[in-house]
């Protein structure tokens, strides 16, 4: 076998919309070698997930394939539908993103693993053969049989995706195409299913393309990295010489958002390129003052059927100084957005107290409403927090309508946007979300926030649907609006990068308890509880 | 990569979502006391709705014969029209936990046996009607949103939207005057035609030509039209692309993947459609002279016959609900995450 796994030869994918067609890969030239690991790494909208679909041959209708793609051999993209067909999943699968979505909800995860199998043998396999079949499929996987009898929703996200990644060996494929697999899971399940992956890659000399946007994953598991932007590859190298030595712009400013926690250099230092740069780190004070936030001995208990009690929040202190930026940390399903809930007055407390700036957390719809100009949120998704049909305008004036703020409503909401560094606000104010970037309307949102001059933000994942590239951008703004105007934040996050980025102190939170509380310096870099320490290793680091 | 430390503590296994439901009989039973819960509004409303109509009863009941004042009231008292209203209900809620529906002013025979007499032409006209416009729009549905945009999208779904438009009485006449001598206009029978089976059938079938195709005609639209959207949803769904990496043809991703997904609610709003189906019976059952419960609503409506108007009207009611109810029951079965929720 002298010609390479898969050959990409001067690779165009265009799409052809109604009005302009737009050249989504750009002449790539990319080869893979049986059982080798290729990184390919990118910010939404590089092409990189149409590239990995296009040897497949999986693009809608209006794309159209130019170049050569060679797969063991045979060009895909001259392929007859037949041949396509019997190509497909036996040569080459995939382990598409969002294994929630991938998956058929109705049918049970058992039969969906088996269809490729009953689809690509020469004759019916046997009933008994199958379940043999599907059930070592699980094995390999760590899933017990059982699991297979499950419907998709019944399953965590990682034995979803594991469950993808036992489809996708079904019939002994060559290659493997993982479409950022590990993208929505958590920090240590993505440790866990990068690791089988990596593994089971290995052990079947199976040759693997990975696609994401961190860096740091990719480099984890991947021989070699190929960068994209803008639809053409602009670094490619060994995965280790690449990170270390990073030639491109692009890649850089990849490698940069994903700090290394531990790393002095990106300390209070998130990666941004506005000229307004970065204020100084705060000055360490011995004595704190009083807390603006403080919540004491905070339980929040829910009931499930049976009687069955959750303890989502079981006894936590926390405090919040003004002009503080503070990091919760923890796993999905550790308690801490029912915590920041509970602090925005959005549940009620089942124990416990809270109190800001000195007065008990309001009941009343009254003492609410006033409590909540002073505290805001900021939610993750911006496009799904922002009004599809409201203008800049509409959104950020409906909280100064709401709470009847007074003076010129067109001065608050141009101080408003001018403040999230939306400039010039007047140009912003028509617009609708569609016509914004990701990072602007995350930029209104806040905008929103700040302008019922809050001293509290509450920030849920404020960066996790953001591109690389604008994630630092928007991490230095919270850094600035401290700095300029005092503002406290409680950040919601699962990334301790973001942490070491922005937090003066980290509250790592398990189980509904807060597992350990200290300044950033002290808890990432001399981590005690074990939680912490298991979070921290299950960082992907370079090796 | 061996740098990558897999926790190896218990604790830190992710959880999955908690299983939930078990509770099957619980959600059937609460779906049932709904249900019986509309159908006591139903009675309630049914006899209160007829006794604010305008014009009097016992008058109508004469329809234009003599009179006197004496005969009158002897018919009132007899009736029980001259009791307090709530009297009136009592009696009859009483009767109607005996299944007892009073007797028809007009028929003078007790409501339930005219009722059980036109309940079958009902069924058999509803129930073939309602399967064929089942099969057609979900067979047209599913072709039209596969083929977005195609001659075959548009002209089907046009031609559904204008026969969905068209009143129901003025499609059967048309059809009525198109097709003049073919098939009979009225009635379930010819009364000359041998009694035994197949020569009853073929006739029955004979007579019921015009009014299933006028049925079919107005309501398979809407199954069509919630079938086509219901499948466009699920066009885009990331599970097809999975089918399609998968190896399988478009036939097999369209029947295997996307039309399951896209039947769940449509099975739940055919369900909920048999209510309009049923009124659009009323009208069909009367161009067409079919004598079922739509005719009868439609008499007893003209007559002002209380009894049999109540009758009907629990009893239609009381379908439109048991067929809620199987939709919800339906829907649970086939929705695995309804199950567990």
């Amino acid at each position: 076998m002298n010609h390479p796994l898969l050959a990409l030869r001067d690779l165009t994918v265009r799409y052809t919309g109604r009005t302009r067609e737009v050249a989504a890969v750009r002449g790539v030239d990319l080869t893979l070698q049986a059982g080798e690991t290729l990184g390919l790494a990118g910010e939404s909208g590089c092409g990189k997930s149409t590239l990995a679909m296009s040897v497949l041959r999986l693009l809608p209708a209006s794309a159209s394939i130019g170049g050569q793609i060679l797969l063991d051999g045979e060009d895909v993209s001259t392929m007859k539908w037949g041949r396509l067909r019997a190509v497909r999943w036996t040569t080459a699968s995939v382990v598409f993103q969002g294994a929630m979505h991938a998956l058929n909800p109705v049918r049970r995860v058992r039969d969906q693993i088996a269809e490729p199998i009953v689809l690509h043998a020469p004759s019916p396999p046997a009933a008994a053969a199958l379940r043999k079949r599907v059930d070592a499929l699980l094995a390999q996987v760590e899933l017990p049989a059982v699991k297979g009898d499950a419907f998709p929703h019944e399953l965590s996200g990682g034995q979803k995706q594991r469950v993808m990644i036992a489809m996708a060996l079904a019939c002994d494929p060559r290659l493997v195409i993982a479409d950022e697999p590990t993208t929505a899971l958590d920090v240590i399940v993505q440790a866990q299913v990068l690791e089988l992956m990596t593994r089971l890659v290995a052990e079947q000399d199976i040759g693997l393309v990975m696609i994401s946007h961190d860096l740091a994953v990719l480099a984890s598991t991947c021989q070699r990295l190929a960068v994209m932007y803008e639809g053409e590859i602009v670094e490619q190298g060994e995965s280790r010489a690449v990170i270390a030595d990073p030639r491109h712009e692009h890649t850089r400013a990849l490698a940069a958002a994903f700090p290394t926690v531990g790393d002095p250099v990106y300390r209070y230092a998130p990666a941004t390129s506005n000229e307004l740069g970065l204020p100084d780190p705060p000055p360490a004070t011995e004595s704190p003052g009083e807390p603006l936030l403080a919540a004491r001995d905070v339980r929040v208990t829910f009931t499930g059927r049976g009687r069955a009690l959750t303890h989502a929040v079981a006894g936590v202190d926390l405090d919040v100084r003004a002009g503080e930026i503070v990091a919760l940390v923890g796993q999905s399903g550790s308690g801490k957005t029912t915590l920041a809930r509970t602090i925005l007055g959005l549940q009620h407390l089942t124990g416990g107290r809270i109190s800001f700036d000195g007065a008990e957390l309001p009941t009343s719809a009254k003492g609410l409403r006033a409590y909540r100009r002073r505290v805001q949120l900021v939610l993750q998704d911006p496009t799904s927090a922002l009004n599809p049909r409201h203008s800049v305008y509409e959104s950020v004036a409906e909280g100064l309508r709401i709470h009847r703020v007074a003076g010129d409503e067109r001065e608050h909401v141009a101080a408003a946007l001018e403040a999230a560094e939306l400039r010039p606000p007047e140009e912003f104010m028509p617009l609708l979300p569609h016509q914004l970037s990701g990072g602007q309307r995350q930029r209104v949102v806040i905008a929103g926030a700040l302008a019922l001059r809050p001293q509290l933000l509450v920030a849920d994942e404020p960066v996790a649907s953001l591109d690389a590239s604008v994630r630092g951008e928007i991490l230095a703004l919270l850094l600035r609006l401290r700095a300029r105007l005092g503002l406290a934040a409680l950040v919601i996050t699962h990334d301790l990068g973001l942490a070491w980025n922005i937090a003066d102190r980290v509250a790592v939170m398990y189980q509904g308890e807060l597992v350990e509380v200290g300044s950033v310096d002290e808890v990432l870099a001399h981590p005690h509880h074990d939680y912490t320490k298991s979070l921290l290793a299950a960082l992907p680091t370079t090796g | 990569m061996s740098d990558i430390i897999t926790p190896t503590e218990d604790a830190l296994v992710e959880v999955p979502p908690p299983a939930r439901g078990g509770g099957t009989l619980r959600y059937v039973l609460t779906k049932i006391g709904g249900g019986l819960v509309s159908l006591a509004l139903v009675i309630v409303l049914g006899f209160l709705l007829f006794r604010v109509l305008p014009g009097d009863v016992v008058q109508s009941m004469f329809r234009g014969r003599p009179a006197t004042p004496e005969l009158m009231a002897e018919a009132e008292a007899r009736l029980g029209l001259n009791k307090p209203l709530y009297e009136q209900f009592l009696d009859y809620l009483w009767r109607l936990l005996h299944g007892d529906l009073g007797e028809s002013y007009v028929f003078n025979v007790p409501v339930t046996d005219k009722i059980l007499e036109r309940l079958w032409p009902t069924v058999l006209l509803v129930g073939v009607a309602t399967l064929i416009a089942v099969g057609l729009g979900l067979w047209l549905g599913t072709r039209s949103a596969w083929r977005r945009g195609s001659r075959f999208d548009r002209i089907s779904t046009g031609v559904a939207l204008t026969l969905w438009s068209t009143p129901t009485f003025w499609l059967g006449m048309l059809l009525l005057a198109a097709t003049s001598g073919l098939f009979p206009t009225a009635g379930l029978v010819y009364s000359d035609t041998p009694p035994d089976f197949l020569s009853q059938a073929l006739d029955v079938a004979h007579h019921m030509v015009l009014p299933t195709v006028t049925l079919v005609a107005v309501i398979y639209a809407q199954y069509q039209l919630v079938m086509r959207s219901s499948l466009l949803e699920e066009m885009d769904a990331d599970y097809l692309t999975t089918a399609r990496a998968k190896g399988l043809r478009d036939d097999q991703v369209r029947r295997r993947h996307a039309v399951p997904n896209a039947l769940l609610p449509t099975v739940t709003l055919v369900f909920l459609h048999l209510g309009m189906v049923i009124a659009g019976a009323v009208t069909t059952e009367t161009v067409f002279s079919w004598p079922g419960l739509g005719l009868l609503t439609y008499d007893a409506l003209r007559v002002r016959d209380l009894p049999l108007l109540q009758g009907t009207i629990v009893v239609l009611a009381g379908a439109v609900i048991i067929m809620n109810v199987l939709a919800d029951v339906l829907y649970r079965v086939l929705d695995p995450r309804v199950r567990a929720s």
